[in-house]
């Protein structure tokens, strides 16, 4: 059979109302009627591929389902901060009686706060704050995070010795407090160096790379390697014991993800700093509960981060 | 042979450009000019080169791929998802990577030569389909715990990395394929004159088809290379991938006009943007300098290039 233009053109628009029609039925389902009494909580994740965020929602999704009389809907902004305001407008126009927002950014996703605020209806932000206030935030604080990792190298190093850093996203909150957290520690032991810093975008397959550029450029001169989080530390992880050079070098990350675990576990990576996802995640559904309830709730909840070694491992592992 | 001298002139100019970049990077760095630095911007351009050789066929045919990033990173969740140690062997998690590009590849190529759509639209709607599948197979998260047969992809063998193996193989074959291949030359044919080829009898639509389906198939490599490579198959990898591929083989002076272009053009391209990267990685250049910079010395390279091509 030959297709023609004008067929294809049919073919695709046949293709496309039943896949709408699809979705307008999948929708409906979801859409269930709301009861009368029952707080609808509208949830927007930063991003589901990310390791960590990914555990937050699902302690999310998973405790909200705990509690009688609360229905939560979940959406995927995917690390989109366009995409995350136009799921807030959505919720705002459901008219839902929270909102729990994991914003994409410090300065970006302050206008997708400020559009809620002025709808009036409950806020808690989680795990990374933006300029305007939410009505609570639960979080950690990131410079604790960035603050006791760096202790960590200092304490390895004995205050002496060359130390890499790999940036996250460079503005995010959790990269600049983590960042900060650090130069504390570089401020109060003089014997540390930072030999290079840069930026790996919270991604493995960058770190890597860069790593490997770094071993180029300062090997010799470094003995610690700093990552703003575990996905990059893994990265420098893999690069590093490549070039057989593991051994020499210290390697932390943040955020105690599943595989960083694993390698701590296995004596491939020194360290991680565990950020409690679980925490944040029943945390940020109770104060929205509350908020919903119009019944009083801390501005703020801060979750502590813990450093995990070899010694102390078995207690996070579940 | 005019198309010769012009391939001579376009070549030199790459390679003075190159010469020129590794120069100044040996004078300004003293770890760039190493053995070590060389396997290592080896390594760091295989995946690149792979794709790039793979859209070399695409844009000679005067069509474009966008979602060779996309396609990555679904051939990477497909191939981690099988690699689980002691589940298959270490040929079935290759072999479904290897499928899934293709299978997106022959999709792109049927919609555009069945479905008389535009490239160009085809593939940027391969690019968020095949995106949202990998999401959609991985549940979002990296899919782990893949067996050590696969990884010791990413090893050596003979004391050079396997996936720079991976590309130098892929480079010569499609190099010899593209000279001596009837199916080669009606490739450039299609591209220079989609009318005159038909009426001179070349299958068009087939030799498109093949086009799209072996870059889907080299894209699904690649996706299986970077899964060996950070042991995970990582839904979110391969972001815009297709850009640093398309701006290789464009820097090497194919057209994307089609019917122009060389593979040898294509790995000068494919090292020019890593050594780049790379050197100012050396450097120690902030990444914010180290994209102002790339982006000046790529459209840099293409003028310089064009300027002597015309003269």
């Amino acid at each position: 059979m030959r297709l023609t233009p004008r067929k294809a053109v049919t073919a695709l628009l046949a293709f496309c109302s039943l896949a709408l029609s699809v979705a307008l039925v999948s929708g409906c389902k979801k859409a269930a009627p709301r009861k009368e009494g029952e707080i609808l909580i509208g949830f927007s994740s930063r991003d589901l591929s990310a390791e960590y965020t990914a555990k937050l929602s699902e302690a999310v999704v998973d405790y909200a389902k705990t509690k009688s009389g609360v229905k939560l809907v979940m959406v995927d902004a995917q690390s989109d901060v366009q995409k995350q305001f136009g799921q807030v407008e959505n919720f705002i126009a459901q008219k839902v009686d929270a909102i729990i927002l994991n914003p994409c950014e410090l300065e970006a996703s302050t206008p997708a706060v400020d559009r809620i605020k002025t709808a009036g209806i409950p806020l808690v932000l989680v795990n990374q704050v933006t300029k305007s206030a939410g009505d609570s935030y639960i979080g950690s604080n990131d410079f604790d995070a960035g603050r006791i990792a760096m202790e960590a190298v200092a304490q390895k190093l004995n205050g002496q010795g060359g130390v890499l850093m790999l940036h996250g996203i460079m503005g995010t909150s959790a990269q600049l407090q983590r960042e900060a957290g650090a130069r504390e520690i570089f401020a109060k032991y003089p014997g540390l160096k930072l030999v290079d810093h840069q930026t790996a975008s919270w991604d493995r397959a960058k770190a890597m790379a860069l790593t490997e550029n770094w071993i180029q450029a300062h090997q010799g001169k470094f003995s610690a390697i700093f990552a703003h989080n575990d996905e990059m530390a893994m990265g420098a992880l893999l690069a590093l014991e490549r070039a057989g050079l593991k051994k020499d070098v210290y390697v932390i990350g943040i955020d105690a993800i599943a595989q960083a675990l694993t390698a701590v576990k296995e004596g491939r990576l020194d360290a991680t700093v565990f950020q409690d996802a679980v925490g944040q995640g029943k945390g940020s559904v109770d104060a929205a509960i509350l908020l919903a309830k119009k019944q009083p709730c801390p501005k703020e909840t801060m979750i502590p981060f813990q450093l995990i070694t070899r010694e102390n491992l078995s207690q996070f592992l579940k | 042979m005019h198309t010769l001298d012009r391939n001579l002139l376009h070549r030199f100019g790459l390679l003075l450009v190159i010469f020129i970049v590794g120069l100044a990077l040996s004078l300004l760095t003293d770890t760039f000019l190493s053995v070590a630095n060389f396997t290592n911007v080896a390594r760091q351009i295989s995946i690149n080169g792979i794709l790039a050789v793979g859209v070399t066929f695409v844009l000679l045919t005067a069509g474009v791929d966008l979602s060779l990033g996309s396609v990555v990173a679904l051939s990477g969740v497909a191939c981690a998802t099988f690699a689980h140690p002691g589940e298959h062997s270490v040929f079935v998690p290759i072999a479904v990577g290897l499928f899934t590009g293709a299978a997106c590849g022959l999709v792109n190529g049927v919609l555009v030569t069945r479905g008389g759509v535009a490239p160009f639209i085809v593939t940027l709607g391969m690019m968020t389909i095949a995106r949202g599948l990998a999401l959609i197979f991985s549940g979002g998260r990296p899919v782990a715990n893949m067996s050590n047969e696969l990884t010791a992809l990413a090893g050596d063998l003979f004391g050079i990395p396997i996936p720079v193996l991976c590309f130098a193989g892929v480079a010569a074959a499609a190099w010899f394929f593209l000279r001596n291949f009837r199916l080669g030359r009606h490739i450039y044919a299609v591209g220079g004159n989609e009318n005159a080829a038909r009426a001179a009898g070349v299958p068009v639509e087939k030799v498109k088809l093949f086009a799209y389906g072996l870059c889907g198939l080299l894209t699904g490599l690649a996706g299986v290379v970077l899964a060996a490579r950070i042991t995970t198959g990582q839904p979110n990898a391969g972001q815009a991938y297709e850009l640093d591929a398309i701006a290789a083989v464009v820097i090497g002076g194919t057209s994307l006009a089609g019917g122009v272009g060389t593979i040898t053009g294509t790995l000068l391209g494919v090292l020019l943007i890593g050594v780049i990267n790379n050197g100012l990685d050396l450097m120690g250049v902030s990444s914010y300098y180290q994209a102002v910079i790339k982006g000046v010395i790529i459209v840099g390279a293409v003028w310089l290039d064009r300027r002597q091509a015309r003269s």
